[in-house]
């Protein structure tokens, strides 16, 4: 019994003294880092007042900042609208200057003039290893700058630009913090959260290539830059799904579908079989990109969905059905919130599809458009249902966001090419 | 001589006609009067009418409120010794007379025409059922169509009988029309008129989703099959003024065109005023029917993709445009 007390006295001991330890490093770490940290603000010029907020850090000596692409979204779409500031610890508040963004990773440079040098954030040249104790610093709601321990959990597989799996709760207002280890180097930027202490950092690798870019040359214009980094990645990305597997699935009872063999499209099903009294049976197939590239609060691009549905009547005629069937499709819409000033409105194409194979006979339908402020990438949405089988239907859609017309039309013609009856 | 005289309403149609065959005819409100109108702003004794040497002579016997005889150029008070001519209207008080004689030229002899056999194969009672018979079971085929759940019989009778009953409100509000006007209100021929082309109407509609089943986007035959219905309601609209009420055939075609225009062009801008400044959503016809109504044939993915890529060309520059 006495030894029980004792071990659960050393045991309790132990663990309180390594919290303490660790509050102990984090407390130095942020005092030592404090004077590089920074809330950076757009500052509404009309009105005078700060319409957005997040964090940043300095990395170089001659006051790089670098924060998140989001927190200065509205600054690079509309410069004449806003002004950058920055406050510090001291609560000084300063003009800062957009110098770089990286628009797929969010990132963003900013510059403050400085008279002296400064101290700065190192940034890591090595990637933690799993487990790892990280700090993640940042100013959660405008509360001030808070220090947030949490362990390093690899990259999140599912995505198709890298993204830091981080076990510790990153609030809005951290974003554009920076997140280091215990030697203080600068391993990844605070970008989303998911809730439940699950958050995503940006590693730093893509802040080394975008700083080192910048040094090489700064870009011509912010907008030119985003256009150029939203192109590229869309053709990555492209190159990757076309030259990848394509693996020919059953769905229901006769249909084949291609599914896309990529770790970062992910796919999900659904089938109403457990419903007696549905006049069609159904089952579903949703592969999407986990992937949403911020460009402004009401404009996103860089998404994928692909969505496969059979349906058979069960005790219904061939006009119910192909009426009940025509009810399923005439609703589709983009999978990605833009508004007037982004997009064009769609246009449309219609005609009756039979692929090469033979295997099956589509109404085809194919819409497009636009980007306002980024040439040559669109949106596209693609919907076909078959018009073949009395009492059997396929409909097959997908739409994708952000894509250059080369892409969109290989990947069309694919598509349409693997998507048969059995 | 004979003097025709007819008390008319403000719009020219037909009260009472009486025919006189006396010299002297008196016009006024008290019972001695050989025409009594019973209008407020007429005198008792409120005119005369004499034969005099083959003339009839109107006169005025000092009226509150005067006589006056319609010309072309608008009303002229009476003189107090006016000579009638055949086909004049003279107004006392908020009455009018009309006042001819035997010779009176009439229009020539309308001959029936193809539309009044018609009309009458329609109001044939046989053929009016069997015209509503259909018409309850294509509202009552589209309610089973459109309901995602299996529906029994009685659950489709019910909508059917009372979309039946909502489309007969038509004629029967066109023949009430035409009854207030004084005219043959011919309930049964409205009715007949009017559910046959509420059938073809639903026909036109089949058939316009065919097309557009069948044809590729801009495509000009959907836009012609739709004309048929615009031509049907004109026919709907013409025929209902033919039974329903005598006017010149000038007339009528103007009334149905106006009811026609009112119907597609409110349709169209009810539809324009909705259409919001920027829509998200892509617009296309997801029109689709069973396979043994499909009898265009299909194209190459190769021309699919073809067509689609002008598509991209096209909003790039209205992209670059705004």
């Amino acid at each position: 019994m006495t030894r029980f007390f004792t071990l659960a006295f050393t045991l309790v001991f132990i663990l309180f003294t390594g919290a303490s330890y660790a509050q102990e490093q984090a407390e130095q770490l942020f005092n030592q880092l404090k004077p590089s940290l920074y809330q950076i603000r757009l500052i509404d010029k009309a009105s005078g007042e700060k319409s957005s907020i997040g964090s940043g850090f300095q990395i170089s000596t001659d006051g790089i900042i670098a924060t998140n692409y989001h927190v200065i979204s509205s600054f690079a779409l509309h410069p004449e609208k806003y002004r950058i500031e920055y406050l510090n610890n001291q609560g000084d508040k300063g003009k800062l200057t957009l110098q770089s963004v990286d628009v797929i990773n969010d990132l963003a440079l900013v510059r403050r003039d400085v008279k002296q040098n400064m101290p700065f954030f190192q940034l890591s040249t090595a990637a933690p290893h799993k487990g790892e104790k990280l700090f993640s610093l940042g100013n959660p709601h405008d509360l001030g700058m808070i220090v947030v321990p949490g362990t390093y959990n690899g990259l999140k597989k599912e995505s198709f630009n890298e993204r830091i799996h981080f076990t510790g709760s990153i609030n809005s207002g951290m974003s554009g913090g920076p997140v280091i280890n215990k030697q203080a180097e600068v391993v990844g930027v605070n970008v989303a959260t998911s809730g439940n202490s699950i958050g995503f950092l940006v590693p730093h690798d893509k802040l080394v290539n975008l700083y080192n870019t910048f040094l090489q040359a700064s870009p011509k214009t912010i907008k030119q830059q985003m256009a150029e980094q939203l192109t590229a990645n869309q053709s990555k990305l492209m190159t990757k799904i076309l030259t990848s597997h394509w693996q020919a699935k059953t769905l229901g009872n006769n249909a084949l579908i291609p599914i896309i063999n990529v770790p970062f499209i992910r796919c999900w099903g659904n089938s109403n079989a457990d419903k007696t009294d549905a006049l069609i049976l159904s089952a579903v197939a949703n592969c999407s990109l986990d992937e949403n590239t911020y460009i402004s609060s009401h404009f996103f691009t860089g998404s994928m969905e692909i969505e496969f549905r059979t349906m058979s009547a069960k005790d219904i005629g061939t006009t119910k059905f192909y009426h009940l069937y025509q009810q399923q499709i005439t609703r589709a819409g983009s999978g990605n919130r833009a508004g007037k000033e982004d997009v064009t409105e769609y246009q449309c194409r219609h005609d009756l599809v039979r692929p090469n194979n033979k295997a099956i006979n589509n109404k085809s339908i194919f819409c497009t458009r636009a980007y306002k402020k980024f040439p040559g990438l669109f949106d596209v949405l693609y919907l076909s249902a078959s018009i073949d089988k009395d009492k059997q239907a396929l409909v097959s859609h997908f739409t994708i966001a952000g894509i250059n017309k080369e892409n969109a039309l290989s990947f069309t013609r694919k598509f349409m090419e693997a998507v048969r009856w059995n | 001589m004979e003097l025709i005289i007819e008390e008319i309403s403000r719009n020219q149609k037909l009260l009472h006609r009486h025919k006189f065959n006396k010299p002297i005819i008196h016009v006024g409100r008290d019972y001695h009067n050989d025409i009594i109108i019973s209008d407020p702003h007429i005198c008792p004794s409120h005119i005369s009418i004499n034969l005099v040497n083959g003339d009839w002579l109107l006169t005025d016997n000092y009226s509150v409120n005067g006589t006056f005889i319609e010309t072309d150029n608008g009303k002229e008070q009476a003189d107090s010794q006016h000579i009638i001519r055949d086909g004049d209207i003279i107004s006392l008080g908020k009455s009018q007379l009309r006042l001819l004689f035997t010779d009176h030229h009439v229009a020539p002899t309308q001959a029936f025409n193809p539309f009044d056999s018609f009309i009458d194969l329609m109001r044939h009672p046989v053929t009016l059922s069997l015209s509503i018979s259909l018409f309850s079971i294509l509202a009552g085929m589209i309610f089973y169509l459109n309901s995602p759940i299996d529906l029994n019989f009685s659950q489709l009778f019910v909508p059917a009988i009372s979309m039946t009953f909502g489309f007969a409100l038509w004629p029967a509000s066109v023949a009430l029309v035409s009854h207030l006007q004084k005219h043959d209100p011919r309930i049964m021929a409205q009715l007949g008129i009017s559910f046959v082309l509420f059938n073809l109407m639903w026909l036109s509609n089949i058939l316009e989703s065919i097309v557009a089943f069948n044809s590729v986007s801009h495509s000009i035959y959907p836009l012609l099959v739709m004309l048929l219905s615009v031509v049907l309601a004109f026919c709907l609209f013409w025929l209902n003024g033919y039974i329903g009420f005598h006017m010149t055939a000038r007339r009528r075609i103007v009334m149905a065109v106006s009811i026609t225009t009112l119907l597609f062009g409110g349709d169209y801008l009810v539809n324009y005023s909705k259409k919001p400044e920027f829509n998200p959503r892509p617009q296309y016809n997801a029109t689709l029917m069973m396979p043994t109504l499909l009898v265009a044939s299909s194209v190459s993915v190769d021309k699919f993709i073809d067509d689609a890529s002008k598509l991209f060309d096209k909003t790039a520059k209205e992209a670059v445009k705004q």
